[in-house]
């Protein structure tokens, strides 16, 4: 299987601070990657050395199975989390300037762009200032400018924000669209219901280390803990009980419980029907963003403990 | 070289179609125009023949001053509107004569009082009243509703004075004509002396037109090295820099950047060059004989754009790195001044510099790699500099702009990827020192 991108142990420092520490991963060929963490886990630092804007201080970044070079970035595009674009010039101008910049003739870049432009439905706006749009359609003139010189590997750092639904819907489809088409896409994001619906891996970062990495499925079952999903009237003494249940999310029209290690889901339904009105009982697969926050909240413990000792 | 060029042309053609970029294209020479122009013009048009009487009870001497008075003619009354228009002294007869004079020759309070009224009334512009021991004490009282025209009490003092001195010298027998010719005016022409020869020039011409390219070269380089600022913090602050350094480096990126706004400022001055040219004949009479005595070498044509290329890099590098360490133009306010106080520090020797451009301290000025490109094309317009010393300021300005790339570009690449606290100096030197 051939990796779009891989990284090997990566470490970035700030003078004491370190960015990204031991950060392994691949990206399979044709797959969408979710790069998931918490603010200032060293997702941004790792993306800028991705994309060669940063060099690590150590390891090493292969991409399309080569060394970081202007040749295999010209075959990458990139989102940045916040609009990058000038606002005094054009939408057209903008893009056309950015594709250029990759190696596409002006006139290429002219025509792509407006083929782009209609199909996110911005035709209209293609000689408009990029400051008179809105933030949702600056959004997607950005995510134009990732993709118009059609890269085999695209980085996209949350390409849902600013977006109404009926443009995530459509972008939705564009990312579909080139996964089907063999591009290989990382997106960096906190929005778990997305990487759900679209990775087909993922890596969890904090604190510049991983601390779970792999495939979507495996990391869920890896996870083991199922999760039941609970709808009622009344009381539950038995979210206390540490037998049946490890921890709670109240989501305000539902819980959903972290099952304790080996409780059996018909037990805490038999529980929950004593002290209560039932309406709904499902037993779920944990949802990322249940292991999102696990996780992250253990790592968190751990690294206190890590700088208290140092 | 291409990535160099894609940026240096979105640089290029973003600014000039600007509304800005019209404006200040039009409006600077409109400026520097009217600041030389406007006031001696002013000077010329707006004065009338003033209304004065004299009152004295020595009626002879009333007469004289009243002659001495009007004799004068517009043409002549204001020294330096008359340097100015560089007219012969002798010429110009037609002008309208400057003063209306009447004498009364009984002096009393109540005179005193009906004079005072007819100032108010506006039917009289000033009087001057001339106590019987004038001839001894040197003294009299000009009366008039402006206090601040020191032209005109100039004329009426200096009328006086030529009076009481001729009176004077006929009372110990040097005969009236005489005596005029001995208190008439002394007429002192000022001469250039450069390699072409010997050019009669006119001092305020000549004080004028260096000082107007010097203000020309000052205000675009300081502008264009502000630009190139700017649009760092622009890049910086938009994250735009994070999508471009995906595809050039941060040299490519600065080195387009400055060499575009380079090709901006170059293509203003060469509008301003050919439209000084087209307008020639037109701009000469426009400006009068003002321009035509102060003699330029016609090398300085071609040594603006030098010195101003060497300005403007010098300092586009120093506000390109500051542009990259700050985040905001409210944080670039503050570290923009030290780097500015060069380029004020020129402004304040500059008028020294005009008037004996071959001090010691013109000399140093114009070697100093910071102020050199300023000061040493000031010397320019003023008199040729020796050939080597034009050669060591651009040699000394070309070395450390070298220099100032490298340091530049170091600051640069790490600078326009962080945000947030602004980095102290000892950060920043950091920085130029990873590799």
């Amino acid at each position: 299987m051939a990796y779009t991108l891989e990284l090997d142990r990566i470490r970035k420092t700030f003078d004491e601070f370190v960015a990204v520490d031991d950060l392994s991963f691949q990206i399979r060929e044709g797959e969408i990657f979710g790069l998931l963490g918490p603010n200032g886990a060293g997702k941004t630092s790792s993306i800028r050395m991705m994309i060669g804007i940063t060099m690590p201080d150590s390891g090493r970044i292969l991409a399309f199975g080569e060394p970081l070079s202007r040749r295999t970035l010209e075959r990458v595009g990139y989102l940045p989390e916040e609009r990058g674009l000038y606002k005094k010039m054009s939408v057209l101008e903008n893009l056309v300037f950015l594709a250029c910049l990759k190696g596409l003739s002006p006139a290429e870049s002219e025509r792509r762009a407006r083929h782009w432009l209609e199909r996110l439905e911005l035709g209209a706006w293609a000689k408009s200032k990029l400051e008179e749009l809105s933030k949702g359609m600056q959004q997607k003139v950005q995510f134009i400018a990732a993709v118009l010189h059609e890269p085999g590997f695209m980085i996209l750092d949350e390409p849902f924000s600013g977006l109404d639904p009926a443009s995530s819907v459509v972008l939705k489809d564009v990312l579909l669209d080139l996964k089907k088409q063999g591009k290989t896409i990382l997106f960096s994001t906190h929005r778990m219901d997305t990487v759900e619906r679209l990775c087909d891996s993922i890596c969890l970062v904090n604190h510049g280390r991983s601390v779970l990495e792999g495939n979507l499925r495996e990391v869920k079952a890896r996870y083991g803990r199922s999760s039941v999903q609970l709808e009622y009237e009344g009381e539950l003494p038995l979210l206390k009980d540490p037998t049946l249940v490890s921890g709670s999310n109240d989501f305000g029209n539902y819980v959903e419980l972290r099952l304790a290690l080996g409780a059996d889901p018909q037990r805490v339904l038999a529980e929950a029907m004593k002290s209560s009105t039932v309406r709904r009982f499902e037993v779920v697969e944990p949802s990322l963003e249940e292991i999102f926050i696990d996780t992250v909240e253990k790592t968190k413990v751990e690294t206190n403990g890590a700088v208290a000792h140092a | 070289m291409r990535n160099i060029w894609l940026i240096l042309r979105r640089e290029y053609l973003v600014r000039v179609r600007t509304k800005a970029f019209v404006l200040f294209t039009v409006l600077l020479p409109l400026l520097m125009g009217s600041a030389v122009l406007l006031p001696t013009k002013l000077a010329i048009h707006t004065s009338s023949t003033r209304r004065v009487a004299i009152v004295t009870s020595d009626a002879k001497l009333g007469a004289a001053v009243r002659g001495e008075l009007e004799e004068l003619r517009m043409s002549e009354e204001d020294d330096a509107a008359r340097k100015l228009k560089s007219t012969p002294s002798t010429g110009q007869k037609a002008d309208k004569p400057a003063f209306v004079v009447r004498v009364e020759d009984k002096p009393s309070d109540a005179l005193k009082e009906q004079l005072s009224g007819e100032l108010r009334d506006n039917k009289l512009d000033g009087f001057l009243w001339i106590a019987p021991d004038a001839m001894t004490s040197r003294k009299a009282v000009y009366y008039s509703r402006n206090g601040s025209d020191f032209v005109e009490a100039n004329q009426v003092s200096r009328g006086l004075r030529i009076a009481l001195s001729e009176q004077q010298l006929s009372a110990r027998g040097v005969e009236t004509a005489e005596a005029k010719k001995l208190l008439g005016p002394v007429d002192v022409d000022t001469v250039k002396v450069d390699k072409s020869g010997s050019n009669k020039s006119n001092g305020m011409g000549a004080f004028f037109l260096p000082f107007a390219l010097l203000m020309m070269i000052y205000v675009t380089v300081l502008t264009y090295g502000l630009y190139v600022m700017r649009s760092v913090i622009e890049e910086k602050s938009s994250r735009v820099v994070e999508v471009l350094l995906g595809s050039v480096t941060p040299f490519e990126l600065m080195a387009g950047k400055i060499l575009g706004v380079a090709a901006v400022g170059l293509t203003q001055i060469s509008i301003w060059m050919v439209a000084a040219a087209a307008m020639g004949a037109g701009a000469m009479a426009m400006v009068g004989d003002l321009m035509k005595d102060a003699h330029l070498e016609p090398a300085v044509k071609f040594l603006f754009p030098v010195y101003f290329l060497l300005g403007y890099l010098t300092y586009a590098c120093l506000y390109a790195a500051i542009g990259a360490i700050v985040n905001s133009d409210e944080e670039a306010q503050q570290l923009q001044f030290p780097v500015t106080i060069p380029l004020i520090a020129c402004m304040v020797v500059a008028t020294s510099v005009i008037r004996d451009p071959n001090t010691q301290m013109a000399f140093w000025f114009s070697m100093f790699p910071l102020t050199s490109p300023i000061i040493m094309f000031v010397r320019t317009t003023v008199s040729m500099p020796p050939m080597w010393q034009i050669a060591v300021s651009i040699s000394l300005s070309l070395v450390t702009l070298y220099g100032l790339v490298w340091l530049t570009s170091r600051i640069y690449r790490v600078g326009i990827l962080m945000y947030g606290k602004r980095p102290t100096l000892p950060e920043i030197l950091k920085w130029i020192r990873y590799t």
